[in-house]
């Protein structure tokens, strides 16, 4: 067995902030091996995000295991983790979330700067992204210039400008009408090709056709873990659906 | 190295987009900067003027006199630490007569081309020049004792009794002595021939030397071998430090005032900063939070917010120094600006504007990595304000915006508090306008009752007594002495003034206690007090001119002189040969009487032979005061400008969303444009009354613990008046109103997308 890129092992979150503590992942233990294409679905409230979240550091778990490359990561400090996801973690939101006053470009090359490239790395990794995306004509646009789709394009750009060995997209196409959803999909289905690992959040079953792997969350923990047939991933069927 | 090329691309796109706002922020820091500067600059120059003049004049930093002009003397030039030497020049003494009085001045010869140190620096008119043998230029203190004018004849008595006319051809600055009279003989400048001419014999003149160091911290040990070298030539030796201490002001006031308004500024420099960074960063926790699920660490993120909005503070800091500079060169010469103020105010201000930066940059990076939906809706409940709004059946704009002022409680508290400071401050600075107005509106308030000192003169006391007495303005006649007593234990003597008798009390402004009623009681300025370690009730032995003086101190009274350390008594407590004739008369007018016109003809029916003084009110004394508080408005103004563009720009990006669905509500243009003002300026009247209200209960207080430090004694205090506190409330909400006018009507006009972004 080749080692998993992402695994976790009884992770539980509660968030005691409130009057109640909220149970919102409970005991989920997940490995991911590297390819692999999976959607996690669930209710509204079913702790998708708070998961997808944990996976990136964005928060802490409460407990539980997290191992990341074959490395333990939960017990990571903050900014450790802020570290860790430079390199191996990339994250899709479903507000685009891009920085408002940087042009796209900027938004792009941005993490690879961070991740330690040079400038003419970075506008080469960027002018790449932006090609295979169709978004070369917009480098120079800012973020309020662009559809939700086109800025959704940009973000999965940003999110792979450092070739993570895994990408976190928590309802990329939550917000998006379904001719962006279609543009965005084809995107993650091309990088799933190119052997990226996605672990995407979705409550849209059609959606979920596309992964080779469906996980079904409700109240916290997991109830159905389903490998999907090689042969069914990206059919034209499900695509073709969409049109 | 990856983190500052990543976090660079991100602050020049955060400034790029919003470069008014980063500007206008940087205006204010240097606005302030300036102001302070300028304002040290003036007051320095105002209560030190050595400094300034020793550098015009290129002055020396130790002067000594001796009899003859010898080698020796000459020698003294190649002593250690001496660059330049000034003179030998020949000085003798005279006497000047100038309206029937004498005074004793130096007469100094100088040649015609000024020399390149210690050179007297020209004021009016010109310097000596051969072709006018009977040319004098007078020091410019003495001139003003003596009110000489350029042209008018001076004549000249030299020791041997001769009479010699000269001609006034020049007033010149001088920072070889002090200010006449206080520094006396007054100091006069001749050409060598004249001189010779006026006093032929070298035995009754002596020389005059000054030399230039290196360092003026050496002239103790230059001076030291002066005396060495020259034996006993030496008659008189004194350095820079003396003419300094002779020529400042007693400027406790001044020093703790300008430490208030240094303090003001620092303020609100920080809170400009405080307020544009914080806005910023609260507008900006969307991108924060992306940046750190990009794989920035809390303390990056934090640290290229303290690097972005601390380099507008110190881009801020640079100009406004540069600024103020210029300034103070412009107006007091190049020389003017000392450096040591200059430099504590730049190091604190870089020291307020990264603490300044730090707290909202320290609130970025603890921004949870976790992105937020854009534009999180309104709480969904009106706020109380609303609800009454509604109650009292407002129109529907004005109740929207009601709720909006406080939906969000951190901007709304940034925005209030953010105009609420600066108010008070102007507010504050209107109190000390109206205690200065009220110093000069009423004299005797603050112990100066009476308007004139008239000093005998040439006359008799009983002739001077019944001029004064006899003038139809005078109401008051107080005869009165000034003598300075020893306290016991005390290293140095205090000023005891009697003023009329003590059944019949001169009207001191007694604050606290009461007024004296009988021979052997006293009241003292806060000064006084503090100086003995004495409170009212107590009894303070002092001795004047050996003989004790016992009194007990049964109040206290408002004093503006000498930091207060006054003791002021009815004139029967001193002994007869202090009191017996009153070395003057303190005079109080009837009300109306103009001081110059009985001062001129009680001189005229004297022919000139009283002695006859003004009293100098301190509020002309603190007039530098006045420009000050315009200075600081003007700048308060521009910061809370600021501040409010800041809280204005911070709604509009909360609101964008609110614009499309109010528009979609149905609210015209005007409508949206009127909900937004009303958000804005409900904040406004808060802060700018809360701004008032909390100046105007300061003030009185802070002026007094003010007057406390400075011996002048609690009870000064006034507030604004109630017009120009209400004037400047009304321009202060009437100018924030309006400048949310302008971004609200652009953005009721904008077309918004109702679709998500
Ligand atoms: N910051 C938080 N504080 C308290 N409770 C939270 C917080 N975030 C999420 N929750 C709760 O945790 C549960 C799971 O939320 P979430 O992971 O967002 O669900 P999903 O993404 O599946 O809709 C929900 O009940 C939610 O109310
Ligand atoms: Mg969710």
């Amino acid at each position: 067995m080749t080692h998993a890129v992402l695994k976790t092992v009884n992770l539980v979150k509660v968030y005691s902030g409130g009057a109640v503590p909220v149970h919102a992942v409970r005991g989920v233990d997940l490995v991911v091996e590297p390819g692999e294409f999976i959607a996690v679905m669930g209710p509204s409230g079913s702790g998708k995000s708070t998961l997808v979240h944990m996976l990136g550091g964005l928060d802490a778990r409460t407990s539980g295991e997290i191992w990341v490359d074959g490395k333990r990561a939960d017990t990571l400090s903050e900014s450790a983790w802020a570290l860790l996801r430079r390199k191996k973690i990339g994250f899709v939101f479903q507000f685009f979330n891009l920085v408002a006053n940087m042009t796209v470009t900027d938004n792009v090359e941005l993490p690879a700067l961070l991740g330690g490239a040079s400038p003419r790395v970075a506008r080469e990794r960027r002018e790449h992204l932006l090609g295979a995306l169709n978004l070369t004509d917009r480098a120079d646009a800012s973020p309020a210039q662009l559809s939700g789709g086109e800025q959704q394009r940009v973000a999965l750009a940003r999110a792979l400008a450092n070739e993570p060995s895994v990408l976190l997209a928590d309802e990329p196409t939550g917000n998006l009408d379904s001719r962006n959803t279609r543009d965005v999909l084809r995107l993650l289905s091309k990088v799933h090709k190119d052997g990226q690992t996605i672990i995407m959040v979705t409550h849209d079953a059609r959606v979920a056709g596309l992964a080779d792997r469906v996980i079904c969350l409700l109240d916290g923990e997991i109830v159905d873990d389903g490998r999907i047939a090689r042969r069914r991933t990206g059919t034209a069927g499900a695509v073709i659906d969409l049109r | 190295m990856s983190t500052a090329r990543a976090g660079g691309r991100w602050i020049r796109a955060d400034l790029r987009a919003r470069r008014g706002q980063a500007t206008l922020t940087v205006l204010a820091v240097a606005g302030i900067v300036a102001a302070l500067i300028t304002a040290v600059t003036l007051l320095e120059d105002g209560t030190n003027p050595w400094r300034s003049l020793f550098a015009q004049t290129d002055g020396a930093h130790v002067w000594f006199y001796t009899k003859d002009n010898s080698a020796q003397v000459a020698g003294t030039r190649s002593l250690d630490g001496v660059t330049q030497m000034a003179g030998p020049y020949r000085s003798a003494p005279v006497t000047v007569v100038r309206d029937g009085k004498k005074q004793p001045a130096a007469l100094r010869a100088m040649p015609a081309t000024p020399p390149q140190v210690a050179h007297p620096v020209v004021a009016e008119g010109s310097w000596l020049d051969p072709a006018q043998a009977d040319g004098v230029v007078v020091e410019r203190s003495f001139a003003r004792a003596l009110r000489l004018r350029i042209g008018e004849p001076l004549a000249i008595i030299a020791l041997s009794g001769e009479r010699h006319p000269l001609y006034v051809r020049g007033i010149a600055d001088s920072a070889e002595q002090g200010f006449y009279p206080a520094w006396a003989p007054g100091l006069a400048w001749v050409l060598p021939q004249t001189l010779d001419r006026i006093e032929p014999m070298l035995g009754r003149s002596e020389w005059v030397t000054g030399l230039r160091l290196a360092d003026a911290e050496a002239a103790q040990v230059v001076s030291q071998r002066v005396v060495v070298t020259l034996d006993d030539q030496v008659q008189r030796l004194y350095t820079w430090r003396e003419v300094r201490a002779a020529m400042e002001l007693d400027n406790r006031l001044l020093g703790t005032l300008l430490a208030l308004f240094g303090v003001v500024g620092l303020v609100a420099a920080a809170l400009a900063l405080a307020n544009a960074a914080g806005g910023r960063v609260l507008g900006q926790l969307r991108d924060l939070a992306t940046l750190k699920s990009m794989g920035f660490t809390a303390a990056q993120v934090a640290l290229l917010l303290v690097v972005e909005h601390g380099a507008l503070g110190l881009l801020g800091l640079a100009l406004g120094t540069l600024a103020g500079w210029g300034f103070a060169v412009a107006l007091l010469g190049a020389t003017s600006v000392a450096p040591m103020p200059v430099l504590s105010i730049v190091a604190g201000t870089a020291l307020v504007v990264l603490a300044a930066v730090g707290l909202p940059a320290w609130r970025g990076g603890r921004t949870p990595p976790i992105p937020a939906a854009p534009a999180q809706p309104l709480r969904g409940h009106l706020s109380r304000l609303a609800k009454l709004a509604l109650l009292v059946r407002l129109p529907p704009a004005l109740v929207l915006g009601s709720r909006d002022a406080f939906t969000r409680r951190v901007p709304a508290f940034l925005t209030a508090f953010g105009l609420a400071v600066p108010m008070m401050m102007i507010t504050i600075g209107l109190g000390v306008w109206a205690t200065l107005d009220n110093f000069a509106n009423h004299p005797d308030q603050v112990g100066q009752h009476a308007a004139l000192h008239v000093g005998p003169g040439k006359l008799e006391s009983a002739a001077a007594e019944q001029l004064v007495k006899a003038d139809k303005d005078v109401r008051a006649v107080y005869p009165a002495a000034d003598v300075n007593a020893l306290a016991a234990g005390e290293g140095r003597s205090v000023r005891v003034r009697a003023i009329g008798g003590s059944a019949d009390p001169y009207p001191f402004p007694v604050v606290e206690g009461r007024m004296y009623g009988e021979p052997g009681e006293a009241v003292a300025g806060q000064g006084l007090l503090d100086l003995l370690g004495v409170r009212i009730g107590d009894r303070v032995r002092l001795t004047v001119g050996g003989s004790p003086l016992i009194v007990r101190i049964v109040g206290r009274a408002i004093e503006p002189d000498l930091d207060g350390e006054v003791l002021s008594v009815g004139l029967d407590s001193l002994a007869p040969k202090d009191s017996v004739p009153p070395e003057f008369y303190a005079l109080a007018l009837k009300p109306g009487a103009d001081r110059g016109e009985v001062a001129a003809r009680l001189l005229a029916q004297s022919s000139e032979g009283l002695d006859v003084q003004a009293v100098v009110n301190p509020a002309d004394r603190l007039a530098i005061i006045r420009v000050l508080i315009v200075a600081l408005i003007a700048v308060l103004a521009l910061i809370g400008l600021a501040n409010l563009l800041t809280a204005s720009a911070l709604g509009l990006r909360d609101h964008a969303f609110d614009l499309a669905v109010l528009k979609a509500m149905g609210l015209t243009p005007r409508q949206v444009m009127a909900t937004l003002v009303t958000g804005t300026g409900l904040l406004v009247v808060l802060g700018v009354a809360v701004g008032a209200a909390a100046g105007a209960s300061v003030v009185t207080w802070l002026i007094d613990l003010q007057g406390h430090t400075s011996g002048v004694g609690a009870g000064i205090g006034r507030p604004p008046s109630g017009l120009s506190l209400s004037i400047a409330v009304l321009v202060a909400v009437g100018t924030a109103l309006a400048v949310a006018l302008i971004p609200a009507r652009r953005a009721a006009r904008a077309q918004v997308p109702v679709t998500a972004r």
